[in-house]
């Protein structure tokens, strides 16, 4: 029971919009794609090709669009410049407004790179199509593998940067005390993961490949990065609980009471447990009977997709309506103009046309690892070859 | 919970990966994230503020001519009194307690270093200000600062706060909110010249002064005489105010519960 009472305070606006939501989860999707193309792509692993398309497409995407969100979240976007006029070493943002177009950079030319081949074959195709492929393929060279390999590991190099700014931008604000803890980066991490193999379960039933190995290894990175969240998640509550750590110990308590916090956690406590267990579940299936459930894997995906932009919403919105240092929390409606609906329905449907574009004028199903246009028409019946010999060793082993 | 389940929950904790994390926050919290070096300002002054709440009566004389002076929109303040209702445990008397807020002007502030630009900047006599025509409106620092003492100018679309009337002070006159003051309630001055009516006061009342969320480590250079130490972190109160909101979700105006 309170025995003091709040007369007279101040309501103090949220200062991020749902423009940060945006750009933390596609740069999130983003970095985590890049290491689900990574496989196939930088470490040539065959089997992994299929997913590697998707997640690249996924990637590029993702990448192109998420800078636009954050930038439209400074409240004055043309002075955008300053970032690099005035950088300054001693903040996390600065860091990462220096990392962001060198990331940017990386994946472009990753996704060229290994997009090329393909790009070359389709120089002779009619229409917009083949004019993008003459103009974009820059001659008739071979793509070396060497060159996919050195810029897929330079940027996976600057993606753990990007890991680990948006993480640190956000941990070391002490004054909101459920963003101050370690688990924070680590969190945003696996939860980008379950979001990017969501994402990649859900283009693999839109773009109609229905790829098998594709929905199994990503229900695999699944259900690790839902055991890493739930441990972060659980590590992080024991902290609190047990007092280990002023700031989680603080940040229960900024809480206690409130029940829209409690059916927060508890909802996102349930997703993530229902969400492992469906995971887990598909995962143990026999052989035979994969591929009727496997074919339902996208709604997995979705939900995926569901916790991967709660968690941020959750963290990045609702955290700020946390009091600091008054009592109780801050009213917030998301607006209907670009601050706030307008604003998360425009990124997605920039993200869509991104994808469109690319499907439209890119032939993003052939991309390769490196090579020349020549090996496309070989490696397409080799492929088709070593997908059927997949499809009965899963068949035999199951 | 009973001392052997929280020790078993703690054995845990530690046990789960936590080890790990340890080098990750000394990254985040040494090297980046450090002070920059201070910067313009007078370098052999250090303004501090001294507040003695046994002579505020909450009149908001200060909130107001700070905002006439520093013309802050409507519903951003750069300082302002919050007041509390407060009843005595035991006897239940009731009684209202004032608390004036502004920024801390904090000897380690924890919204300069976050800022990408270095718009943000302490100046060399302690004040922090902010460079409006650098600032890109990033609102790190808003978040940055456990005081609520930053806002988003919605006219200019930058960071603004309580600059201690620096341009006022530099013309030999008062912040407005000091000159405003009914009951002399607020004393800023120079904490280097130990002549300085806030330097005798420092001294004298040294064991009996109160800052804001010491546990920071922001160091604020706000002092408080007669605070209450329930208010020094955020106050366990119940808030009183309730926004009464249309069907469309716009305000219409408050409701009090009481």
């Amino acid at each position: 029971m309170n025995s003091a009472i709040e007369l007279l305070a101040p309501r103090y606006d949220i200062a991020w919009y749902p423009w940060a939501v945006q750009y933390f989860f596609l740069i999130a999707l983003s970095y985590a794609s890049l290491w689900l193309a990574a496989p196939a792509l930088v470490f040539g692993r065959q089997r992994w090709l299929p997913t590697a398309r998707l997640a690249l497409l996924a990637c590029l995407t993702t990448t192109l669009v998420a800078p636009v969100a954050l930038l439209a979240d400074l409240h004055q976007p043309l002075r955008f410049w300053h970032f690099y006029a005035y950088a300054n070493s001693h903040s996390w943002m600065s860091v990462g407004s220096l990392v962001l177009p060198l990331y940017l950079v990386g994946v472009i030319v990753l996704a060229w790179l290994a997009w090329r081949p393909a790009l070359q074959a389709h120089r002779q195709a009619p229409g917009l199509g083949g004019f993008v492929a003459r103009w974009l393929s820059l001659g008739n060279a071979p793509t070396p593998r060497a060159l996919l390999v050195l810029v897929g590991l330079g940027t996976l190099a600057l993606s753990t940067g990007i890991m680990l700014y948006t993480g640190a931008e956000v941990a070391i604000v002490k004054a909101r005390p459920l963003w101050n803890t370690v688990w924070l980066p680590p969190m945003f991490v696996a939860t980008g993961f379950i979001a990017a193999t969501g994402l990649i379960l859900v283009l693999n039933r839109v773009s109609g490949l229905h790829d098998m190995a594709t929905n199994r290894q990503m229900l695999k990175v699944m259900l690790g990065a839902c055991l890493v969240a739930g441990l972060v998640a659980g590590s992080w509550f024991l902290d609190g609980i047990n007092a280990n750590v002023g700031s989680v110990a603080a940040a229960m308590e900024s809480v206690r009471g409130s029940a829209e916090w409690r059916s927060t956690a508890l909802w996102g406590g349930l997703t993530g447990v229902v969400l492992f267990g469906a995971v887990l579940f598909l995962l143990t299936r026999p052989a035979a009977r994969r591929p009727a459930l496997y074919a339902w894997a996208w709604l997995l995906g979705l939900v995926a997709l569901h916790v991967g932009w709660m968690f941020r919403w959750v963290v990045l919105m609702d955290v700020q309506t946390v009091a600091r240092h008054s009592a109780g929390f801050h009213h917030y409606g998301i607006p209907a103009g670009s601050s706030g609906v307008l604003g998360i329905v425009g990124t997605f449907g920039l993200w869509l046309a991104a994808v469109l574009v690319v499907d439209l004028l890119i032939p993003w199903r052939q991309a390769r690892q490196g090579g020349s246009a020549a090996d496309l028409s070989c490696a397409h019946s080799a492929h088709a070859q070593r997908a059927a010999e997949t499809t009965e060793g899963a068949l035999r082993h199951g | 919970m009973d001392p052997i389940r929280r020790t078993l929950l703690g054995q845990l904790a530690r046990l789960s990966a936590g080890a790990a994390m340890v080098p990750l926050s000394s990254i985040a919290s040494a090297g980046i994230n450090q002070q920059p070096p201070r910067r313009e300002g007078d370098p052999s002054k250090r303004y501090g503020m001294l507040i003695d709440l046994r002579q505020c009566i909450g009149c908001q004389a200060c909130t107001v001519s700070c905002h006439i002076e520093n013309a802050a929109p409507l519903g951003s303040f750069r300082t302002t009194v919050s007041q509390y209702e407060v009843e005595h445990q035991e006897s239940g008397e009731v009684a209202t307690f004032m608390l004036p807020r502004l920024c801390n002007h904090c000897e380690n502030p924890p919204c300069v270093p976050v800022c990408p630009v270095e718009a943000t900047f302490q100046r060399q006599d302690g004040i922090v200000v902010v460079d409006s025509d650098r600032c890109v409106g990033c609102a790190y620092c808003v978040n940055a600062c456990p005081y609520d003492a930053r806002f988003i100018n919605e006219r200019t679309q930058t960071a603004d706060k309580c600059t201690f009337c620096a341009h006022r002070l530099e013309a030999g006159l008062l912040p407005a909110c000091v000159e405003s003051c009914v009951g002399g309630a607020r004393i800023i001055g120079d904490m280097r010249d130990p002549e300085s009516q806030i330097s005798r006061m420092i001294s004298e009342h040294r064991d009996a002064l109160m800052v804001l969320q010491p546990e920071k480590n922001t160091l604020p250079q706000v002092f408080y005489l007669g605070m209450d130490e329930r208010f020094v972190t955020r106050p366990d109160a119940e808030p009183v105010a309730l926004e009464v909101l249309d069907p469309h979700g716009q305000e219409m105006g408050y409701e009090f519960r009481h």
